[in-house]
């Protein structure tokens, strides 16, 4: 990863933390605000549920005093007061009362409890509510929940007792009532998202059917049941969220209000029911707008950090690519200085630097230069002089031969003209040695098989290998099969490596053992040629591939820098170990393909045979 | 005239035995059909369309002389094959009937000395069947119009056709007009036309009664009070309707005779009858009415709460009603059986039993835990019209349709009231059926009515009724209802 990518990403990333951070605390604080809202919003309607539950108990005590006070009440009262009066006149006045009143419960009870009348569930008349008499005064007395038996069932009712006390002491009651159902919570007005529930604990187990809402049943009633059992055990105010479905919109959170009656049992529980939906939404649209916002900063930020890791990594980068071209063999190369910052100061020590190597290049390559003038001088010098000698010598033989007669003198001058010519045809081969090394050849690439051309390359030095007379060398040839072909001149190739064995024949005149090892090594081919001579110094090493110079008594020095002529030009590299007494080993890697280069189909090499029936003891791995 | 049944039905054979719709069916039927013979009010037989009757020695065969020129009301003659015809499928079981010239013979393998009271009551009218499935009658009058209230569509086809069978609609009233047979056999009625009006509430018939939109209607037992404070008319007749329990195995716990029993010690007939029907009913200890059989006094009524509970309280855990309630089901239409099921429930879970009542609806608006109207019931509140003047026949009637136990017309001797006692004092042992009350019929009449003179077991003689017509207004009550009086031949 690039440092300017690593840079851009530690940007980005800092400015979305950031945004995120923002969000998060923007939607928190968004939805506890919004949560208190709608805790307001419950105590309101708990407020006004309770206020309604007075003033309806308000209505209902006016309208039971009202029946208390009525003159037919009055007469019911002296009436009853009588013993064994007749309780059948008055079967029907409760329901009467009832629908007179606009209540949906009216009792008449006796001063001894006994039930006279009752709208609601006439067949109990006759039988005893102690329950009213146990109170002195209920002129006095509040509204407050009662559990009213029916012929079917149960109700829950909000009731009041008012006594007619026209007879001392023959008090005549009138119990006076309207059901809790969802009338009653029709007449609260509920905010928008909002509904009031009311389960009537009137049943030993949780019933479905006794949670009533405004509009009829209640879906999913049992939900409830938990909250239901809880209160049951403990009657105080609790709160709970109900997730109807998988989606949170659809959650509700529910204040359970305990009812109890006038033995503080648990009669009802008063349900407010708060939809989240709107603090969802509110939620969702928060984030939405947050995500918005931060991918917008993101891109800004994007852009921002893409100009500012330009900026900061520009000087970097052209301090890396004059580097590499430094690398490369440019020690010219300078850059610009900008600014006198750590970076600037970075580019002006490179400029030096760069500046010092190149004159150290240019006072190594002038030495060199030198160095190779002289070497060549004194091989010149020792080739020429060679010829030189003979010539000289048959000179003067030929004038001293001037006081002979004639026919030793034309013998004499025909030897000496015989070795002057020979010795010519020497010099001319010595400069055309010479001539043929400055005129190197460019490379023409083709795809090549390297294991056919160092086979080619051995396979004309067989007859050397066992020459009658002299020690016999064994060439062994460890060649990996197959080979990835590479792009190579097949001739130069096959010079190099004729140049290589002859070296190495050379290096082993007490005979010994010429290894060749082919394979692939780091995406290039090596070849390696061996052989079990005296070895080299590291001196001699150091020189080895230096024009003209050479260790043997015979030879022009020029085979050795052919060979690294030839590697180069493949832009291949050759190295060198030896060890005195073990012999020398030459590493010589080339790439597979060269860059923009054409190759054509494999050629055979110059010397390549038809058919190469091989006599070498070879080997591969 | 104003009816407060549901449905009424002018084809004997489709009468259910002890139904109280049973009682307005025979009192619409009489107006158009005759019977062989009459009963009397002191208990004497009057001859109708049977003129002289005789037995063999062994009460099995009886021959009965037809009257002679009784037309129907399209003028075609009586036959004794129409007597036949019409009887053989009223006629209790193993009862034959055949025609013979001018008269007919009832056969039976059992002696028939009640024979006389089975012929001169309940559905055994003598009619024609016509071919459209409509009866022809030859009674004083003949129906001549069925509708709706506000449309009364006339119905000519029925002007021939008695013993149509009609049935209120779902909202609305029914109407069906009857119109003076000329040719019946008795000479013509008074009346011109009566127009009945069935399916009327209770309150309303009062008003309409007070308002004199209707000349006699049916009262309700809790309006009889308010009926005679206003000081209209009011005729009742003996106690015509009894209401009492049945017991069933729908419910395993009722199979416990202790619970039954401890159930029949909870029940207040008293506070029923004076307090709820408000003095208009009797407390009843027996299936048969004192003026039937002549021993319900001997009955006497089991009510002891305390005693009620030990018993519940001994009963086993796994007995009735500890697991879950008896269900009683309110059979009887109207308020009044309501009432009194929910009078039992209160009195019988006093005695710890749980009893729910169920078929009912439920409270208008109410949110109370309703029973469930599907659920199966093991009490029945019913109600039981006496339409037999023979006591045996109406016991044996009363326990074949109530499925009380083996009953056969020879299980019982006729002649022998202490076995008729002795068996009605074992069911009433046995507890299966429990009596509640019994109720008169109430009926409350206009000012113009007159000779009013039903039979006290609830048999109306309209025929023998004739109206004045009022000084002013005659003609604002209109023509359907505001017959002069006509000439008796």
């Amino acid at each position: 990863m690039s440092f300017r990518t690593k840079l851009l990403l530690i940007v980005l990333l800092t400015i979305f933390a950031s945004v995120t951070v923002v969000a998060y605390g923007v939607t928190h604080y968004t939805q506890a605000a919004f949560e208190e809202m709608d805790a307001e919003r419950t105590e309101a309607l708990v407020a006004q549920f309770k206020k309604e539950f007075v003033q309806r108990g308000e209505e209902i005590a006016s309208q039971a005093r009202n029946i208390a006070e009525a003159n037919i009440t009055e007469t019911m009262a002296i009436d009853l007061s009588h013993p064994n009066a007749d309780l059948s006149l008055y079967f029907r006045d409760a329901n009467g009362a009832a629908q007179g009143h606009g209540l949906d419960f009216v009792e008449f009870v006796k001063y001894d409890g006994v039930m006279v009348s009752s709208a609601q569930f006439p067949a109990r008349v006759g039988y005893k509510n102690d329950w009213v008499t146990s109170v002195k005064d209920w002129n006095d007395s509040q509204a407050f929940l009662r559990k009213e038996e029916l012929p079917d069932g149960v109700l829950l009712s909000l009731t009041v007792v008012r006594a007619n006390n026209t007879v001392e002491n023959k008090s005549l009651y009138v119990i006076g009532g309207r059901r809790l159902d969802k009338k009653f919570l029709a007449s609260l007005v509920l905010p928008t998202g909002m509904r009031a529930l009311i389960y009537t604990n009137l049943d030993s187990s949780f019933a479905s059917a006794s949670l009533l809402a405004e509009k009829g049943e209640v879906d999913q009633a049992e939900r409830f049941a938990p909250l239901v059992e809880q209160l049951k055990k403990q009657p105080q105010p609790i709160v709970r969220t109900i997730e109807w479905t998988r989606d949170p919109a659809d959650a509700e959170t529910f204040h359970a209000i305990p009812l109890t009656g006038r033995n503080n049992e648990l009669l009802a529980i008063f349900f407010v029911g708060s939809s989240r939906k709107e603090l969802v939404l509110l939620t969702n649209k928060i984030v939405k707008i947050a995500a918005a916002v931060g991918a917008g900063a993101l891109f800004i930020g994007l852009l921002i950090a893409f100009w500012i890791s330009a900026r900061i990594t520009k000087p970097v980068e052209e301090l890396a690519a004059a580097a590499r071209e430094v690398a490369g063999g440019r020690w010219d190369t300078r850059i610009d200085v900008r600014g006198r910052d750590e970076i600037g100061q970075l580019a002006a020590a490179f400029n030096e630097m760069t500046q010092t190597l190149a004159a150290q290049k240019e006072s190594l390559v002038q030495t060199e230069r030198v160095a190779a003038w002289r070497e060549l001088a004194r091989r010149l010098a020792h080739e020429l002089r060679n010829p030189l000698f003979p010539m000289q010598i048959t000179i003067e033989n030929l004038q001293k031969a001037r006081k002979l007669d004639a026919k030793q003198f034309l013998e004499v001058f025909h030897e000496s003209t015989a070795t002057l010519k020979a010795e010519l045809a020497n010099l001319n081969t010595i400069v055309s040695r010479f001539s043929d090394f400055s005129k190197m050849p460019a490379p023409q690439f083709a795809r090549v098989n390297l294991n056919e051309a160092i086979r080619n390359a051995v396979r004309l030095f067989e007859p050397q290998f066992n020459e009658v007379g002299k020690p016999t060398i064994t060439p062994e040839l460890f060649l990996t099969d197959p080979l990835p072909e590479i792009d190579a001149d097949p001739g130069l190739l096959h010079r190099a490596f004729q140049n290589l064995v002859l070296n190495a024949l050379d290096a082993m005149p007490a005979g010994g053992t010429l290894t060749l090892k082919t394979f692939e090594h780091e995406g290039n081919v090596r070849i390696e040629v061996a052989d079990t001579g005296k070895g080299l110094t590291p001196e001699e090493c150091s020189r080895l591939f230096t024009p003209y110079y050479t260790t043997k008594l015979q030879g022009t020095g020029l085979g050795l820098a052919i060979v690294q002529s030839v590697v180069s030009d493949h832009h291949g590299s050759i190295t060198v170990t030896s060890h005195e007494g073990r012999g020398t080993t030459f590493r010589i890697d080339l790439p597979q393909r060269q860059a923009g280069v054409t190759t054509t189909p494999r050629e055979p090499a110059p010397d390549e045979p038809k058919s190469a029936p091989s006599t070498l003891a070879a080997a591969s791995d | 005239m104003q009816l407060h049944s549901q449905t009424v039905s002018l084809d004997p054979r489709e009468w259910k035995t002890g139904a109280t719709a049973s009682a307005t069916n025979e009192k619409l039927a009489a107006l158009v059909f005759d019977r062989l013979l009459a009963l009397d009010n002191y208990g004497r037989f009057q001859p109708r369309l049977a003129t002289e009757w005789s037995h063999d020695a062994a009460f099995k065969k009886w021959q009965f002389i037809l009257r002679t020129n009784v037309k129907f009301s399209d003028g075609t003659l009586l036959n004794a094959a129409d007597v036949a015809g019409a009887l053989q499928p009223l006629l209790l079981n193993g009862q034959q009937i055949r025609a013979s010239a001018n008269s007919v013979v009832i056969q039976s393998a059992v002696a028939m000395p009640d024979l006389l009271e089975e012929l001169a009551s309940g559905r055994l009218f003598v009619y024609r069947a016509q071919p459209d499935g409509t009866l022809m009658g030859t009674g004083p009058f003949f129906v001549v119009e069925i509708g709706t209230e506000g449309r009364r569509p006339s119905n000519p086809a029925a002007k021939d056709s008695d013993g149509a069978s009609v049935a209120r609609g779902a909202t609305g009233t029914m109407h069906l007009r009857f119109r003076a047979n000329e040719e019946t056999w008795a000479g013509r009625p008074f009346l011109d036309e009566i127009d009945v009006t069935i399916g009327v509430p209770p309150l309303r018939q009062l008003f309409d009664l007070q308002l004199g939109k209707a000349d006699l209607v049916e009262l309700s037992p809790d309006l009889v009070r308010r009926a005679m404070q206003e000081k209209l008319r009011v005729w009742s007749s003996v106690p015509v309707t009894l209401y009492a329990l049945r017991f069933d195995d729908a419910q395993p716990g009722v199979a416990d005779a202790k619970l039954r029993e401890a159930l029949a010690l909870s029940l207040d007939r008293h506070t029923m009858a004076n307090v709820l029907l408000q003095k208009q009913a009797e407390p009843a200890a027996a299936l048969l009415p004192q003026w039937l059989s002549g021993y319900a006094f001997l009955f006497t009524m089991e009510k002891d709460i305390e005693r009620a509970k030990e018993i519940r309280a001994a009963l086993p855990p796994s007995a009735a009603a500890s697991k879950e309630p008896l269900r009683l089901r309110v059979e009887a239409g109207g308020d009044l059986p309501k009432l009194l099921g929910e009078r039992v429930a209160v009195n019988v879970r006093q005695a710890a039993i749980p009893l729910q009542v169920v078929n009912r609806a439920a409270l208008r608006g109410s949110s109370a835990t309703t029973s469930s109207n599907d659920a199966a019931a093991s009490v029945h509140l019913f109600a039981w019209h006496y339409s037999s003047l023979s006591s045996r026949i109406e016991l044996e009637s009363f326990v074949s349709t109530l499925n009380l136990g083996e009953s056969t017309s020879s299980a019982v001797s006729p002649t022998d009231p202490e076995q008729l006692y002795a068996r009605e004092k074992k069911l009433l042992e046995e507890r299966r059926v429990l009596p509640l009350v019994v109720l008169p019929e109430y009926v409350g009449l206009g000012p113009n009515v007159r000779d009013w003179m039903p039979a006290r077991w609830g048999e109306w003689h309209l025929a023998d009724v004739w109206l004045t017509v009022p000084e002013s207004g005659a003609e604002q009550r209109g023509n359907s209802n505001a017959a002069s009086p006509g000439a008796k031949p």
